[in-house]
């Protein structure tokens, strides 16, 4: 009888964990998958040019990553019903946050169809161990790909973290 | 002699009366013609349909008033619904003329792209437009 006891409580227990386990499961899914835009200032949605432009302070966060801005502008296309964005271009103190990198730059353009970022005008790739500035970075997130272009050699610069430093 | 004084008493009270009525009857007509050149109407708990560039829009509110031929304000919890968009807020102004409408309080939009939040918008539906003001939150489905 207080085996049973035990045994039923253990497993009341078991139940209870595997319940708060898969309801934080479910609710951090939903939640790092959610994709949005926030403005400060305004926000135009133009349905004859199939666009939206958003002012002061963007945030714009997509299954790829969050990029920050002062101004965005993302076509759209209607697909099945629903709107897809197809291209965002993202314009002054641009930053964007892929996994463990941070890129920056003046300009930005994302294309959805191949997911290549590009970026323009003072820009940099930062990584946990590594910052490289350059005039132009295109990021290839499908194929894991950087690629820094500068105008001249000196104004491409490598910098080597502290982490890595040590090394 | 005390005839003659209650004669010119009553005769000053009938000229005093006369000069009220014609007062009064001035007063009336003015402000009848005035009400009658606004043609202020309300309708509690409305709802009606308004065909515009984008089509058939579905307006409603807890209380409409008509202000003139082409204004009307949609007062207390209001709505516009066509094929591209659910707008639900509070107070929205609509020039029917001008096809456009507005309203300074927060408002909610569901679209097919996903659901917007803002502090107030102007629709400018002859321009196929929506300006949404203050802070937007646009939470999308891609």
């Amino acid at each position: 009888m207080v085996k049973l006891f035990f045994s039923g409580r253990l497993n009341l227990s078991l139940i209870i964990k595997i319940f708060y386990l898969s309801f934080f499961v479910i609710f951090f899914s939903t939640a790092n998958s959610e994709s949005y835009v926030k403005a400060g200032e305004s926000l135009i949605w133009d349905s004859e040019n199939q666009s939206y432009t958003a002012n002061g302070s963007v945030e714009f966060k997509n299954d790829k990553f969050v990029a920050f801005s002062d101004k965005m502008i993302a076509n759209y296309i209607k697909q099945n019903d629903e709107e897809i964005f197809t291209i965002v271009e993202l314009f002054e103190n641009v930053l964007i946050e892929f996994k463990d990198e941070i890129f920056r730059g003046n300009y930005a353009i994302y294309t959805r169809d191949d997911n290549i970022i590009k970026l323009t005008g003072n820009v940099s790739i930062e990584s946990p161990t590594r910052l490289l500035t350059g005039n132009e970075l295109i990021a290839d997130i499908d194929n894991n790909k950087r690629i820094l272009n500068s105008a001249n050699k000196e104004s491409l610069v490598e910098v080597l973290l502290e982490n890595n430093a040590d090394n | 002699m005390t005839n003659i004084f209650n004669y010119k008493i009553i005769n000053f009270l009938i000229i005093l009366i006369l000069g009220l009525q014609i007062f009064i009857y001035f007063y009336n007509q003015n402000s009848l013609t005035k009400n009658f050149s606004q043609k202020n109407i309300t309708v509690e708990n409305f709802s009606s349909i308004v065909l515009s560039k984008s089509g058939i829009t579905k307006i409603g509110s807890e209380k409409l008033n008509k202000i003139d031929d082409n204004k009307i304000f949609l007062e207390g919890k209001s709505y516009l619904e066509n094929k591209e968009y659910k707008i639900y807020g509070n107070n929205i102004s609509i020039n029917l003329n001008k096809e456009i409408s507005s309203s300074e309080e927060p408002v909610k939009v569901i679209n097919s792209m996903g659901t917007l939040n803002a502090k107030g918008f102007k629709n400018l539906d002859y321009d196929g437009k929506i300006i949404f003001f203050g802070e937007v939150e646009f939470v999308t489905n891609n």
